[in-house]
């Protein structure tokens, strides 16, 4: 396998506090990696410099064989980079079905064409469906559940056709039926040739759909290694208890 | 299939029964406080596009009215008015030059955000001021420039300006509509509700705000284009001014910004309520605070503006009809945004007297 995401020696502070300070990381194409580590270990700070999101004090990110440490999150997207937050970040003001066909992709010519065409509520509808949002299709995604918005994120995350997900904590709040959907989901894209780094602290999850897993501990990386040596890690649980 | 056509039906409706009124018999002094109301309406409407549709409140519009008035009044220093309808057909040129003069400022300016981008925009129209002032070679500077008035009778003299006004504000009208119907109006809304994460997922955000913007600014151009020639004598602090900003603003903010009918409504309330008290509290400015009256009124009671509220109370009321008990059918959060997100980017209209 080929690496599609090689991140080095990547460092960013915030004043004081060295969020990420020296992480590296592989992501091979085709994989389903997930990114493990305690609170405040630095994952979503270092989701934030490989989306462009931030710039790296130092260090560099590589994506599908080029450099990628100052490019910003518009051309990543371009590029096949995309990723959830974990906050999801919906837009309020636009109906649900509106908030999934906005992150579809579409051409100068088709921003002209109708809002939402024919195939475009069709694509929604079909993902709607299988999360269990269809009903409420046409609210202001403003009205939805914390949960229904990591949903909807999810959701809209899967129109458009990218090479690389990054998801930051998926399935918090969101019910165990719907976590087997997204999990589903994963599972049938990653098939598709779609690979995806997943942070999460349901290990469960973990275990079920990733591999390998890095463990990210005070902004670097303490171990790589499949779910089962992750588990018997003496340096990993360390970190976990606060040692 | 029905509900479809009411959209544009009740917009012909609107135009034609506007359109009809200087033609049976509206006394002068009406039609000409509805020439300003159709210029106001026209000015809001496409203000809209960008205050509104995009989410980014522009303070420097009347920049371009004072622009497209000095392309008009330039034009005839050199060309003369024989039919008095020359003025009309320099306006698409107008409108060109206003959208042209737009891109490279959108460029720089739709940089920045909110009430900076707000301070930026105004910073446009003194500059436009101060050059009206001081290029005397170009615009006549305070003496102001003339334009040869249009050989129209006496008692139908309004018709034509009020005409093509009630025409500026069909387009302006027509292109919100047809933007919100759009993919363009879907990427503006994304762009207002979150303009990086809207960029992060491939939205052309760019884009759609220049072309927006030059739209918007070419329509607003053609409007001081229109009112130069309608009075025939512009000064710089008449076509550059703030209050004409202002005014538009809080018309869009009035009738309910982002929506189509919002800014049209807001103008005739507002507009037709200044007129209306100029005229009978007189010569003194008492008006002014019964005008400022009218506005924090229906602002405290709607502060969405007016469409706006009605509408979430419809959607609210139609939703709890259609499903008594369920729990997510509460009333609606705002979903164009409180004025309240805009109130430290709007000075209050004292502290542009300064
Ligand atoms: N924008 C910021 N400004 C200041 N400090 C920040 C900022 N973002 C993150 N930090 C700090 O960086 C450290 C790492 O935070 P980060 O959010 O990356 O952790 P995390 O691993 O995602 O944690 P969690 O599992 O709780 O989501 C924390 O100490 C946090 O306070
Ligand atoms: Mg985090």
């Amino acid at each position: 396998m080929t690496a599609l995401l090689e991140v080095k020696d990547l460092h960013r502070s915030f004043g004081p506090v060295k969020a990420v300070d020296g992480a590296s990381l592989t992501v091979d194409e085709g994989s389903v990696t997930a990114l493990i580590g305690p609170n405040g270990s630095g994952k979503t700070t270092l989701f934030n410099l490989i989306t462009g999101h931030l710039r790296p004090d130092g260090g560099s990110v590589r994506f599908g064989g080029a450099d990628a440490t100052t490019a910003g999150p518009a051309a990543l997207h371009r590029r096949g980079l995309t990723r959830t937050f974990q906050q999801a970040r919906i837009f309020p003001q636009l109906t649900v079905q509106e908030n999934l066909v906005v992150a579809s992709g579409f051409t100068w010519r088709e921003l002209f064409g109708r809002r939402i065409n024919p195939r475009d509520a069709e694509a929604a509808q079909r993902l709607l469906e299988e999360f269990r949002l269809a009903h409420v299709a046409d609210l202001y995604a403003a009205e939805l559940s914390y949960g229904q918005r990591k949903l909807l994120e999810f959701a809209a995350v899967l129109m458009s056709k990218p090479r690389l997900v990054l998801l930051d904590e998926p399935t918090a709040g969101v019910n165990p039926v719907l976590i087997e959907t997204m999990e589903q989901h994963i599972r049938e894209r990653n098939a598709a040739g779609i690979t995806f780094l997943i942070v999460e602290h349901d290990m469960g999850f973990v275990m079920r759909l990733c591999d390998p897993v890095v463990v990210l501990d005070r902004g670097r990386e303490i171990f790589v290694g499949t779910p089962a040596e992750v588990q018997q890690n003496p340096a990993v649980l360390d970190a976990y208890l606060g040692a | 299939m029905g509900a479809k056509a009411i959209g544009p039906a009740r917009g012909a409706v609107f135009l034609l029964l506007v359109g009809s009124l200087p033609f049976v018999g509206v006394q002068h002094w009406v039609l000409n406080m509805l020439v300003f109301t159709l210029m106001y309406a026209a000015m809001s409407s496409a203000w809209n596009l960008v205050g509104g549709l995009a989410g980014y409140p522009s303070l420097g519009h009347a920049a371009f009215f004072g622009i497209g008035a000095y392309i008009e009044a330039i034009w005839f220093q050199h060309h003369s008015v024989v039919s008095g309808y020359e003025p009309f057909y320099l306006l698409p040129l107008v409108g060109i030059v206003g959208a042209v003069i737009g891109y490279p400022f959108a460029l720089v300016a739709m940089r920045t955000r909110a009430d900076v981008f707000a301070i930026v925009t105004i910073t446009l129209l003194f500059v436009g001021q101060t050059l009206a002032f001081n290029l005397t070679g170009l615009t006549g500077g305070a003496q102001g420039l003339a334009i040869p008035p249009a050989p129209f009778s006496a008692d139908s003299f309004e018709r034509p300006y009020y005409l093509v006004l009630l025409l500026l504000l069909a387009i302006a009208m027509g292109v919100t509509w047809l933007t919100m119907r759009s993919k363009v109006g879907l990427s503006l809304s994304a762009v207002r509700a979150d303009e990086d994460k809207a960029a992060a997922i491939g939205v052309h955000v760019g884009g759609v705000k220049m072309l927006t913007f030059c739209v918007s600014v070419g329509i607003t151009a053609m409007v001081g284009g229109v009112w130069a020639a309608y009075e025939s004598f512009i000064y710089p602090q008449f076509a550059f001014d703030p209050l004409i900003t202002i005014g538009i603003v809080l018309m869009t903010f009035l009738g309910g910004r982002g929506t189509l009918w919002g800014p049209v409504l807001g103008a005739f309330v507002l507009e037709l309520a200044q007129q209306y008290l100029a005229y009978t509290l007189g010569g003194n400015e008492y008006y002014l605070i019964a005008y400022a009256l009218v506005f924090l009124v229906v602002m405290l009671l709607m502060p969405r503006g007016i469409l706006p509220t009605l509408q979430a109370r419809l959607r609210s009321r139609r939703r709890r009809r259609a499903m008594p008990d369920d729990p997510v059918a509460e009333p609606a959060p705002p979903p164009i945004g409180s004025a309240a997100d805009y109130a430290v980017s709007i000075p209050a209209p004292n502290g542009s007297e300064r």
